[in-house]
């Protein structure tokens, strides 16, 4: 209950920064609407049409209550409902998020399990190679080969229609490789600094298996760090989608943005980040709830997870 | 491995230094050798409009390593400042700036600059330094304040006290020295975060545009020429890996000597 509160009180303190952000730099849209040739009787009309006659505030809570109702106002260059152009947007990059997100997690945690018990000194090096790699790689360059061999040249996928399957499996590897070599990295370094500790040091020295103490006391132990990473990774999931909706040609909410953005149509700009920032704040409460399932000695007292 | 990286990266310095006093071709010279692949004349061929891919990679490097060192180094700057203050003083004044810190870093870097980028007018190389270094800020404030608040009850800083130093002179010159240990890691992630983020917005035509040349803003140019001119795409994307993977090895390699 205390978390709902939480979530609401930060969603309407980021919805008024947002919409604050917009109203301080977004100058006439009434004027880049019309064009320089609209008389003053045309400009006025319009801007009692879409409200902007108002002061500041009432238009605020015009637009959160809004929120609530599912009408975020008209887009300026489409002309039409703001949450009717969201609609199946949202939709595509939610499946592109979870799709990468599932990835992430499903093979990064066997690999880094897998890379803290395969160890030697030339695996070392290898896999620190590999790690710093695919580190580096960006998601839209191998968004682009992507697109690339398996679009255009193996004809699995073509970019730019309405995505299937596959396009959006190979969108989401392009985000997930280089969060799947952080993730590893975290994991394989906390499960090494766990099993220092003495607590396995006395259960090994009790008799227990070692693979079973990995599995049953410092796995648990390490995920606490890797589930905080992975709430992060699950928010900035959104910053990688916007570009590779981009370079891979899906219609997604990251695309949408960034038209808008360069159309300067801030109706959908703002609405399109509102989406987003909910996806973030939210992704940090989820994290904080599975860790403190996990170890109940973590309260859910919000330090540091607010916004 | 950390002198891998440090090979790899001051080849790709010197060429970015070189570039920014010559190049083979002028990088926005137009020729009729269309499309070219890699030659003895064009060591990475040409683009669409004839221009020698080398001398356009050479600007673009030296462009986004600007973008990168001068963003890593107004983030490193005022957020050490921040992290100094807050972590060695403590108080309320920390308890405030630690909270609006969280807030800022919770978001994701990326949205956060382009969201800057698109409020201070995007298109501008000066744009994309201040939106990326306003984010880094809270990062390098975070990391420093954890280290100052942990050096600042150490032995070392009460006898400096007592021997009368100031808070400044203790703050600079005996603490500074002994955060480098988390610091200069912290500067190699930064750098390479900056240099992604950068590529990332130039790539989508909000960052640094033409004329300037920007590796992220030629891989956005040569993905429409993936057919006709492969070598174009890997020549700049593999430049981008490159960059950040030696400057990765550094950071991994110093933060490995701690």
């Amino acid at each position: 209950m205390k978390i709902i509160l939480r979530l609401l009180l930060t969603m309407l303190l980021v919805s008024f920064l947002t919409f604050a952000a917009f109203e301080a730099v977004s100058g006439d849209p009434v004027r880049t609407m019309l064009g320089t040739e609209a008389t003053e009787e045309q400009a006025q009309a319009l801007r009692s049409e879409l409200g902007l006659d108002r002061p500041f505030i009432q238009r605020y809570f015009h637009w959160v209550s809004g929120v609530f109702t599912g009408n975020l106002g008209i887009s300026y260059s489409y002309r039409q409902s703001v949450s009717l152009l969201l609609g199946s947007k949202a939709l595509v990059s939610l499946a592109l998020c979870m799709l990468s997100f599932a990835m992430i997690v499903l093979i990064s945690i066997p690999l880094g399990l897998a890379s803290y018990k395969y160890s030697g000194r030339i695996l070392d090096v290898v896999r620190s190679i590999v790690n710093q790699v695919c580190m580096a790689v960006p998601p839209f360059f191998t968004g682009i080969l992507f697109s690339w061999i398996f679009g255009i040249g193996l004809k699995l996928f073509i970019p730019g229609s309405s995505p299937g399957f596959v396009h959006l499996f190979f969108a989401a590897l392009c985000i997930a490789i280089p969060r799947i070599a952080m993730t590893v990295r975290l994991l394989r370094s906390t499960v090494v600094s766990e099993m220092n500790k003495a607590y396995v040091r006395t259960a090994i020295s009790r008799g227990n298996d070692r693979s079973a103490v990995l599995r049953k006391h410092v796995l648990k132990n390490s995920l606490v760090s890797v589930i905080s990473f992975l709430g992060q990774t699950l928010a900035e999931l959104v910053g990688a989608t916007i570009v590779v909706e981009q370079v891979m040609g899906i219609p997604g909410l990251g695309r949408f943005l960034v038209s808008s953005i360069l159309h300067r149509d801030y109706p959908v700009n703002q609405a399109i980040v509102l989406i987003l920032s909910f996806w973030v704040v939210l992704s940090g409460v989820i994290a904080d709830l599975v860790n403190s399932a996990i170890d109940p000695r973590i309260k859910l007292s919000g330090e540091g997870r607010q916004l | 491995m950390k002198k891998a990286g440090i090979i790899i990266t001051a080849i790709l310095f010197l060429l970015a230094i070189a570039g920014s006093i010559r190049t083979p071709y002028s990088h926005t010279a137009v020729s009729y050798d269309r499309l070219q692949g890699p030659s003895g004349s064009h060591l990475l061929g040409t683009d669409n409009f004839g221009r020698d891919i080398l001398s356009r990679i050479m600007k673009g490097l030296g462009t986004t390593m600007t973008v990168a060192l001068l963003t890593v180094a107004t983030g490193a700057l005022l957020g050490t400042l921040i992290g100094a203050v807050t972590g060695y003083y403590g108080g309320w004044v920390d308890r405030v700036l630690m909270r609006f810190n969280d807030a800022v870093t919770a978001f994701p870097t990326f949205l956060l600059a382009l969201l800057i980028v698109s409020l201070v007018g995007p298109g501008s190389k000066y744009s994309v330094v201040i939106a990326l270094s306003l984010v880094f800020i809270p990062g390098f404030a975070r990391v420093m304040r954890t280290e100052y608040a942990s050096l600042a009850c150490r032995n070392f800083v009460i006898s400096a006290r007592l021997m009368g130093a100031g808070h400044l002179r203790i703050m600079f010159c005996y603490l500074l020295p002994n955060t480098m240990r988390v610091l200069l890691p912290a500067l190699t992630i930064g750098f390479n975060n900056a240099v992604l983020a950068e590529a990332g917005l130039s790539f989508l035509g909000i960052g640094v545009s033409p004329p300037e040349a920007s590796l992220g803003y030629m891989l956005s140019e040569s993905q429409s020429l993936i057919v006709s001119a492969p070598w174009y795409v890997l020549s700049v994307g593999l430049t981008i890996i490159l960059l950040v993977f030696g400057v990765g090895l550094i950071g991994e390699g110093s933060r490995a000597d701690a």
